[in-house]
């Protein structure tokens, strides 16, 4: 018992000290600071309306403050809350820490759920038979959320800019890798009515013995099959598909050099864009000018 | 024991006849490629007459005694150069109008540079032809002079004669598109759908790699294989290697395409098929090819994979003219300009076609050519005999 009333006493009286320390520190201080105001700090006006300066204003009053406080928090009855409140603290921290884990299990559950779901995708994509396109459905149905995700602060519109530049680039290497894809199709196909053409002239005994014509029957067959890839909806997409994937991904990477650019003592696109079309309306005005005269 | 139905010891012999074939031209290909080849391009003689912005007008120095009192000017596509017209001594379509006695001028469009990007086909038609003409005719005193266009030229040619056809005397257009809404060419398929507007807005002028890379890709099996392995199989033969590159310099000499006018060129030709239907608008004027009234002489090709020709053939059924005939040669796009074959009838013809209407215009027995019937039928009556021209389809 008498341990646990010296533990309950002991704060209260070193605070009680400290206190009466700082005040008998402050004290002196503040009456020299308020002497020296008394001779130096007098403006002509606070002279003349009788007005005391603002600083010295300010200190008396902090210096009230800090007694009025002081002597509230020399009372016993208030330190005993206030340690009251302080033995409060590990368990406030915990619920904390408590809140923040929670947060982060959930966050790593979802991170989960999504890396199993790339997994149910991935099946249902039939990787082996279109491997490409499913790659392509993949990224744009899971990964590119991830370049979605809202940045913030001061560099946000850089951030944006680069992770954009990101999401294109892949785009654009998903469409140029089934384009090409497509491309190559002809020509695994040529070989393989090659091969079927040979045998069906090896069976009428029929083989040309000049190397070159085997070169020739392949180059046809090999346009033909281009002839009918290049007509197809299939390409036409892929195609279109590639084109605009490029020219997004251009853009973005201008935007990003632009932004460089902005930093440096010369003109950007967009600048000398303008500049060239305000050229180009005057002298088109001049020429129907010179036309009609 | 039956036979092998396979000759084994036939092909393997050739097989080896034609490797030791491959050796001796490897050995010699070095003489060629290393020594000195004659591989310039657009050597005919030629003033610069007239020039505005990057665009070039040339005059090219006559040959022989100029048969013709009008002037005929040559409008180029803006893809690629117009240095294809004039590739080599002894096969220019340059050099055989001068042989023919024709006054000649030609459009040089020059490199254009992103300043260019907001040059529609406004600024190219009622602009740097239009001012070419007017320099051409105040130069000769004259009032008309004769046109002809190649490719997208023509196309611009088309234009230009409806929106002035008091300055043109004769038309001639050459595998020259106006009718876009058909799949029997590569390009009107893969135009239609294009978003032509994200590229514009991202590159400003089309690059000319790009549509290089396009065109490749419109027949990859004959020119990005077959045309390196006829290369290979004739690099110890100075002459071929001198043709062979000289057509390299010309196909891979691209200039990018001012932005604004691809943009339209795409939008009111290739999707919206506008000019045939009398639709299209340039600077602010309808195009009207009714207004088409001088005559006309329309070439194309029957094996053009760029503008095939259910492209060409209609313009004669849509043009006011009375006097107009569809030639279709057994070419393509190039070869009606380049084709040892060709070279002989083309520039012949035409410029026949363009003196019997020039001496003699009102002797014309002016009949309109079915465009679904052979074009071996005359317009006019012929000094030369008639030479072979092939069925329209």
């Amino acid at each position: 018992m008498t341990d646990k009333s010296q533990e309950k006493t002991e704060p209260e009286t070193f605070f009680a000290d400290w206190m009466k320390m700082a005040t008998e520190l402050w004290d002196p201080m503040a009456w020299m600071w308020s002497a020296f105001h008394k001779t130096t700090g007098m403006t002509p006006d606070s002279i003349k309306y009788g007005k005391r300066p603002r600083m010295q204003e300010s200190w008396d009053t902090a210096q009230k403050t800090w007694q009025a406080f002081s002597q509230v928090m020399s009372e016993p009855e208030t330190m005993e809350t206030l340690l009251k409140g302080a033995g409060m603290l590990p368990e406030i921290f915990l619920k904390t820490a408590q809140t923040g884990s929670k947060t982060f299990v959930n966050f790593q559950k979802q991170w989960l759920k999504r890396t199993g779901k790339l997994q149910e995708s991935a099946k249902t994509y039939n990787l082996e038979k279109d491997a490409f396109k499913a790659w392509t459905q993949l990224y744009e149905q899971e990964f590119r959320k991830f370049f979605k995700i809202p940045q913030l602060g001061l560099t946000r519109f850089y951030q944006e800019k680069m992770i954009r530049s990101m999401d294109k680039f892949n785009i654009y290497q998903a469409a140029v890798t089934e384009f090409s894809r497509l491309l190559l199709l002809p020509m695994e196909k040529s070989f393989q009515v090659l091969q079927e053409k040979l045998t069906e002239l090896a069976d009428k005994e029929d083989l040309p013995e000049d190397s070159k014509k085997y070169y020739q029957i392949w180059i046809k067959i090999l346009e033909g099959h281009y002839m009918i890839l290049f007509q197809s909806s299939e390409y036409t997409q892929a195609l279109n598909k590639t084109l605009n994937a490029m020219s997004e991904f251009s853009a973005v990477k201008k935007e990003i050099l632009q932004d460089f650019l902005n930093m440096l003592p010369v003109p950007t696109h967009k600048e000398m864009d303008d500049l060239y079309k305000e050229i180009y309306l005057l002298k088109k005005r001049i020429k129907e000018l010179e036309k009609k005269k | 024991m039956t036979q092998p139905g396979i000759a084994i010891d036939l092909i393997l012999s050739k097989l080896a006849e034609d490797a030791e074939k491959a050796r001796t031209r490897a050995e010699k290909a070095p003489e060629v490629l290393l020594g000195p080849l004659e591989t310039e391009i657009a050597t005919t003689p030629c003033d610069i007459v007239y020039e505005e912005d990057r665009v070039k007008l040339k005059h090219y120095k006559p040959a022989t005694k100029i048969q013709l009192n009008r002037p005929l000017l040559l409008v180029y596509a803006l893809i690629n150069r117009e240095t294809m017209l004039d590739l080599q001594p002894g096969k220019s379509v340059v050099q055989n109008f001068l042989q023919e006695g024709i006054d000649l001028y030609m459009i040089d469009w020059g490199y254009p540079t992103r300043k260019d990007r907001y040059l529609t086909i406004d600024d190219h038609v009622n602009g740097y032809i239009d001012n070419a003409v007017d320099f051409i005719l105040k130069k000769h005193n004259l009032d008309k002079i004769n046109l002809m266009g190649i490719c997208m030229g023509g196309t611009f040619c088309v234009i230009y004669s409806a929106l002035h056809p008091e300055k043109v005397q004769n038309l001639v257009t050459t595998v020259t598109p106006t009718h876009f809404d058909t799949d029997q060419g590569l390009l009107h398929i893969w135009m239609r759908d294009m978003d032509v507007d994200q590229i514009v807005d991202t590159y400003g002028n089309i690059p000319g790699d790009i549509l290089n890379l396009a065109f490749l890709l419109l027949n990859p099996a004959r020119l990005m294989i077959d045309k390196y392995v006829g290369f290979l199989e004739n690099m110890d033969n100075k002459k071929f290697v001198e043709n062979f590159v000289r057509m390299e310099k010309w196909i891979f000499d691209s200039p990018d395409v001012p932005g604004e006018t691809f943009r339209q060129f795409v939008r009111d030709c290739y999707q919206n098929n506008l000019l045939i239907q009398n639709k299209m608008e340039i600077g602010g004027h309808r195009v009207d090819l009714k207004k088409i009234t001088m005559p006309l002489l329309n070439y194309y090709g029957k094996y053009d994979h760029l503008v095939p020709p259910e492209a060409c053939e209609p313009l004669i059924s849509k043009v006011g003219s009375k006097d107009t005939e569809n030639v279709c040669l057994d070419t393509g796009h190039i070869g009606i300009y380049v084709s040892s074959k060709c070279q002989k009838e083309f520039v012949p013809r035409i410029a026949q076609w363009l003196k019997q209407r020039t001496a003699d215009k009102n002797k014309l027995k002016i009949k309109k050519t079915s465009r679904k019937k052979s074009v071996t039928k005359k317009t006019a009556p012929q000094s030369k005999p008639a030479l072979k021209t092939k069925k329209n389809k």
